[in-house]
């Protein structure tokens, strides 16, 4: 086997190239408005939706070697963080092509990498004074509860309703009214919806009164049951936050002005939707949801609250309107026509569950046991015995042990053998199969079950008990596939499980709808997490530009330890050269950011060319510079919501701009992975093809490729 | 019926290395690791051109085992390479790029392969001699009653590798934790006899490298459903342990060829799952609190023992037997009969650890010198090379406390090693010429050619265009911008030479690498030196380097000797 080695930085980087082509591709998903692609596959003439840049890449043809790398760091920025996908691609894009006129001008390789990683180190350093602090989020919620109990109550068994003006209203209630009624508590519905009003209430507007911000603790405690609405006006006030007193002084008093905290779960949840209203309204419903029930769980006993993401499940169900997505406690799913029959008996009453790790088949054996092939039974009688007795055997067993222990349903993680579903169902059995590992694990700590692999180990101990099954809704449902099913609820008391409901009149939206509430689920779950976001809407980015911006115009000073430029090896020519070429490397790192918010800006349509936009950018870049503290600049304006710099620019109305937020660790390790991509190509100079792979080379032109 | 074919003749080749197509591979060859060297060294992609993984790496171990030669003069050469690296980790580049200087160096030459292999094997025992004496100018020795020279040594390794993609407070961090893993091996009551203990690396691929931690002990990865079962364990002063090698998951052990015939209503799978429970209740009665099994344990006898509040851990891998056992003192079980109670072993505590979004039980020793380093990474491809470059680095500090010194790097042992070979040769070469029955020409020739190769793999370290200096008092490697003007007040356009010991204000003179000097006996560092500038030395390994040495020129020399390749075509 020979081979083949290709050059790759001849006259101009190919790697480079490649990876500014293919980061082309996903321009249009980033920032709050997104355009869709249809990917059209030229041979099968199918087609699919594209609505983010993970599925982006999932559709196109990456297997260049560059290409993988590409969709490699995607891949592992999209599983580690499920977001930022879109911000790595773009400064992927952006900093190769820059990198690219780096070393047109002759920049040495070495030295932009050291540059480049110093820059970046520099500006992330530079943006921690744009984190707010998250903390006590969840202090409205308690309040809530105990204001008002009906209401909070409201909120758990109402699914959260998707409006988006106010005209479909009633018409929709009807249909909510259908899913609530069928719910196992009956409740109350609110007249208005539950909560999502305030979303879209106005910041900031009761916030240039000076004199209640001062006291803004004793204020808050007074206030009675019935003023909850301007309760909720005033925490939307920056300055009205608990601890937002001393901040003021500091804030008016000292020069520079820091970014104030945020405290309230609407707010964060609004600022983090980045122009994805209706998902964050899900998002922020199952927080509420999981809230309410760790702390009615924990009693008095108060541990620091997590969104426990694994604990939030999706299902989706294409062809309903939009209106019918919603928030459940319990789990969601849907079963057949047939099995559904079986509900008419089980409702209203609790059940006792089984739930089993794999397949609940006959053949089925546990991972890792390995079946011998040789081994035949052989009858020794001449009694003949019916064809398929092993499986009647076997599923005769099963309904024995289920009658045994008073089970009426088992839930299934893998699949479950079509006979003995019949069998249950005729003996008002449910068995579900398809049942996600969280689910199952929901309902052991729930219920008490204890899983298992196989029916043969079910005892006493490891039967769960108080579960309730219910219709989500009393009409058959077409999942896209022409057979009509029935959506169910399971829950049982206490289950620490929210089953999100996702809904699309057209199903090709449906994966682009699931995609994106996980991303901004993920969003909420990092700034809670993290307990820190960042000032949102272009505000860390520009930042960094101003702070490069100051940073090149710095001197050196030489032989200064912390100014050898990230360069490992500080004895090379390649340090005391660093002063030369720093301000063009630099400026090669702004581009980044440059690109980033520009194409931010014309995706948001404030800008109809990317040169507009880059003028604008420029003037506030100015500005910033000539104030002398970039960051104090930024925070001004930022207070000025609605001078347009950092606005999400959805809302027409400028008075209803809310703030807009980011998360912290996803944000800087999406600018690192992409950087450390854009470095590690810069760095190749050959591919070497092993293997069998250069037999297609040598058809090829084979210009350009040495042989070994 | 059988059909017999002709042989095929053998094919013959003579003078090998004259042919130009061995020329131009071996120069492609030499361009691949030369590109790779130091710690600016260019980054290599290979894949198999069919879309499977791509591998970005610039170290010699990586690089080799990818590569499929076919010349036979290139597979000695990438054989004896491997070698090298499989025994010392360090130095691979090196030893290649300075067997395939010597070859081109020396073949210009017009000289017997008895002469040019003769002399070459006299300045080898010149240069490891000179190495392993007491005056050696280019070696320090380590103290380990401080950290300094070993996190030296530690951080020129990983800075040697840039495709691991760090940063240089990720760089501190690492060697740091290399150290502190390295330390822990190091059994605390040592005899005349030392063993040194292992340190597992664990992947966490995905998060910050700064997140990367080591931890005393085993980790075992577990996935989080799995641990949620976790029953209460009883506490006393330690835990006993079982380790199966064997599975228990309740399949028939092989049952070897041909069928197995068994009546209706016998299960075999219920006959091995009643031996399975049977173990349980052995394992049960002896008291053991911990079961861990390389394999799969099957779920019926996972729902017993945890009944009985033992606690089965299964699927830990064959990666972890070792250090398992090692740890834990047991003897791993490799059948299901009845166990003797000398195999039991145990540890101190066992506790539930989440790194990233991976869950973990932390195995904690009574006494022993086993640790996990958990190594964080942003990308996979870097993962991968960071591993390695930890790998080479641990192996480094043990090959130190070995052969306690270290040798000036950055480039600096080679020039004051070339500087010393050619005074050497040129004030004293009776000692040699007597022994050899060589010329003094050859002498020369071969010293320049010798010492040429040494010298311009210092410049290979060099990939931005710059130039090589070299001081004339202690024969250091010295790195200058290219086209610099011809009189120049060197010492403002210097810093600090290739290792980091000297500084361009110490009165020095300096030529050009390439440009020929009168030879002089370049001056040792002193040790009190050494210390004061320690926090930032480049150091190489001594071990890795004198073997990389030796293995080099004794493949340049077997290379060098062939005179027929003979190729079997059938």
């Amino acid at each position: 086997i020979e081979m083949a080695r290709r050059v790759i930085n001849k006259k101009r980087h190919l790697g480079l190239q490649q990876l500014s082509a293919f980061a082309d591709t996903g321009r249009t998903f980033l920032g709050p408005v997104k355009s869709s692609k249809f990917i059209i596959d030229e041979e099968s003439h199918e087609s699919v939706v594209v609505g983010s840049t993970v599925r982006l890449l999932e559709s196109l043809d990456l297997s260049s070697a560059v290409g993988q790398l590409l969709s490699e760091a995607v891949q592992a920025q999209h599983n580690t963080y499920r977001t930022g996908a879109s911000t790595l691609l773009l400064l992927v894009g952006a900093w190769s092509s820059a990198v690219e006129e780096c070393l047109h001008l002759g920049v040495p390789v070495s030295l932009i990498v050291s540059g480049m990683s110093e820059g970046l180190d520099s500006c992330i350093e530079e943006v921690t004074s744009l984190q707010v602090p998250v903390h006590d989020v969840f202090d409205h919620i308690d309040s809530t509860k105990i204001f008002s109990e009906l209401e909070s109550l409201n909120v758990s068994l109402c699914p959260f309703l998707q409006i988006a003006s106010d005209t479909g209203l009633i018409l929709k209630e009807r249909d909510l009214k259908d899913v609530a009624s069928q719910s196992l508590t009956t409740c109350s519905l609110s007249e208005r919806p539950v909560k999502s009003a305030k979303l879209f209430r106005p910041q900031a507007t009761v916030g240039a009164d000076k004199n209640t911000s001062q006291t803004p603790k004793t204020l808050r405690n007074s206030l009675p049951a019935d003023s909850r609405c301007r309760q909720s006006v005033l925490t939307h006030s920056r300055h009205c936050n608990r601890e937002a007193s001393d901040q003021w002084t500091s804030r008016h008093g000292a020069a520079a002005p820091q970014a104030d905290r945020c405290g309230d779960l609407g707010e964060l949840a609004v600022g983090l939707s980045h122009g994805d209203h209706s998902s964050m309204r899900l998002v922020e419903g199952a927080v509420r949801l999981q809230h309410q029930n760790t702390s009615v769980c924990q009693g008095s006993w108060t541990m620091p609250f997590t969104f426990d993401i694994s604990r939030v499940f999706t299902c989706c169900l294409p062809g309903l309107p939009e209106a019918f997505s919603c928030v459940c406690p319990g789990y969601v799913t849907v079963v057949s026509m047939f099995s559904a029959t079986v509900l008419e008996d089980l409702q209203n009453q609790p059940l006792g569950v089984v739930l089993i790790e794999g397949d609940l088949t006959e053949n089925y054996r546990h991972l890792g046991f390995n079946k011998s092939a040789n081994v035949q039974t052989v009858l020794e009688s001449m009694k003949k015995l019916q064809q398929d007795s092993s499986e009647q055997l076997w599923t005769n067993h099963v309904l024995q042990v289920l009658v045994k222990f008073n089970v009426n349903l088992v839930l299934v993680q893998g699949t479950v053998s079509e006979h003995l579903i019949e069998k249950c169902v005729h003996t008002k059995r449910l068995v579900i199969g398809s049942v996600n590992g969280s689910v199952m694990q929901a309902f052991a700590e729930a219920s008490g079950a204890v899983q298992v692999s196989y029916i043969t180990q079910v005892s006493d101990n490891s039967v769960g008990r108080g579960v309730s099954v219910t219709f989500w809704r009393s009409s058959p449902l077409d999942v896209g596939d022409g057979i009509s099913r029935m959506a169910i609820l399971l829950k049982t008391e206490g289950i620490n499980l929210v089953t999100v409901v996702l809904t699309d009149p057209v199903t090709a939206q449906m994966q682009t709808k699931e995609d994106r509430f996980w991303t901004c689920a993920y969003r909420l779950h990092y700034a809670l997490k993290e307990q820190k976001v960042f000032l949102g809407g272009g505000a860390v980015e520009f930042l960094c530009l101003s702070h490069l911006q100051i940073l090149m115009e710095q001197p050196l000073n030489k032989g200064d330890q912390t100014c050898s430029g990230g360069l490992h090896n500080t004895s090379s020519w390649l340090a005391s050269s660093l002063a030369l070429y720093r301000p063009t490397v630099l400026k090669c790192l702004a581009e980044g950011w440059h690109k980033y918010l520009s194409t931010v800006i014309c995706n948001t349509a404030n800008y109809s060319s990317e040169f507009e936009a880059r003028t604008f950018i420029q003037h506030h870049l100015q500005n910033a510079t000539d104030s002398g503290s970039p960051s104090s600049y930024i925070l001004n304006e930022y207070s000025k919501l609605n001078s347009g710099v950092f606005n999400s620019g959805i809302s027409n109305e400028p008075e209803q701009i809310p703030r807009v937020y980011d998360i912290v660790t996803p944000k800087i390790e999406a600018w690192r992975r992409a950087l450390d991509l854009v470095l590690l190509v810069l760095q190749t100079d050959s591919e070497i093809i092993t293997g069998s792979g250069h037999t297609q080379i040598k058809s090829q032109e084979s210009e350009g490729f040495l042989f070994l | 019926m059988s059909r017999l074919e002709a042989k095929k003749p053998s094919l013959c080749k003579s003078e090998p290395l004259t042919s130009e197509r061995v020329r131009a591979t071996l120069s492609v060859l030499k361009g691949i690791v030369a590109s790779c060297y130091g710690p600016s060294g260019r980054l290599k992609q290979l894949h198999n051109g069919l879309g499977g993984s791509v591998c970005t790496t610039s170290q010699s171990s990586a690089l080799l085992a990818n590569l499929s030669v076919t010349h036979p003069i290139l597979k000695i050469l990438t054989t004896s390479v491997q070698n090298h690296v499989s025994c010392f980790s360090d130095c691979g580049l090196f030893t290649a790029i300075l067997c395939c200087n010597l070859i081109e160096n020396v073949q210009r030459l017009d000289l017997t392969p008895t002469t040019l292999i003769k002399l070459n094997k006299h300045l080898l025992s010149l240069c490891t001699s000179y190495l392993k004496s007491e005056v050696c100018g280019c070696r320090i020795p380590v103290d380990f009653s401080s950290t300094q020279i070993l996190l030296c040594l530690v951080r020129s390794v990983l800075t040697s590798k840039p495709a691991c993609m760090l940063t240089r407070k990720e760089v501190d961090h690492i060697s740091t934790l290399i150290l502190r893993a390295f330390l822990l091996t190091i059994p605390e009551n040592a005899g005349d006899h030392i063993s040194l203990g292992n340190s597992i690396i664990v992947p966490l691929k995905g998060q910050r490298v700064v997140d990367s931690t080591v931890l005393p002990g085993i980790l075992i990865e577990v996935s989080e459903i799995r641990l949620m079962k976790i029953l209460p364990i009883k506490k006393s002063d330690s835990l006993k342990v079982a380790l199966f090698r064997v599975s228990l998951s309740g399949d028939l052990s092989d049952t070897g060829e041909g069928s197995v015939v068994v009546s209706y209503g016998v299960s075999l799978e219920n006959a091995v799952l009643d031996q399975l429970l049977n173990l349980g209740r052995q394992l049960v009665s002896d008291h053991v609190d911990l079961v861990l099994c390389q394999k799969v344990i099957h779920p019926s006898l996972k729902q017993f023992l945890g009944v009985h509040r033992v606690l089965a851990i299964d699927r830990v891998g064959a990666a972890l037997m070792e250090p398992l056992s090692k740890v834990t003192g047991t003897q791993p079980i490799g059948s299901l009969g009845s166990i003797s109670p000398s195999s039991y072993g145990s540890v101190k505590d066992l506790c539930t650890a989440k790194f990233g979004f991976k869950w973990f039980f932390h195995l904690i020793p009574n006494k022993a010198t086993v640790c996990s380093l958990l190594l964080c990474n942003r990308n996979g491809t870097a993962w991968d090379e960071l591993k390695l470059t930890c790998q080479t680095a641990l192996h480094v500090l043990q090959l130190t406390i070995k052969e306690p010194c270290v040798l000036l790097g950055g480039g600096c042992t080679e020039t004051h090693l070339a500087a010393y070979i050619r005074h050497k040769t040129f004030n004293d070469p009776e000692s040699i010429l007597k022994d050899s029955g060589c010329t003094s020409t050859e002498l020369q020739l071969i010293t320049e050619a010798f010492c040429t190769a040494l010298e311009s793999l210092t410049g290979s370290l060099e990939h931005d265009g710059g130039e090589i200096l070299t001081d004339m008092k202690y024969g250091h490697f010295w790195s200058v911008q290219a086209d610099s003007p011809s009189i120049v007040n060197w010492p403002d356009l210097l810093t600090r030479c290739g290792c980091g010991l000297h500084n361009s204000r110490e009165e020095l003179n300096w030529s050009f690498l390439r440009t020929s000097r009168h030879p002089f006996a370049p001056l040792p560092c002193l040790p009190h030196e050494a210390v004061g500038s320690a926090n930032n030395l480049t150091l190489d390994c001594f071990t890795a380097k004198l073997s990389g040495l030796q293995v080099a020129v004794e493949t340049a020399n077997l290379i060098l000797d062939l005179s027929y390749v003979i190729e079997d075509k059938n």
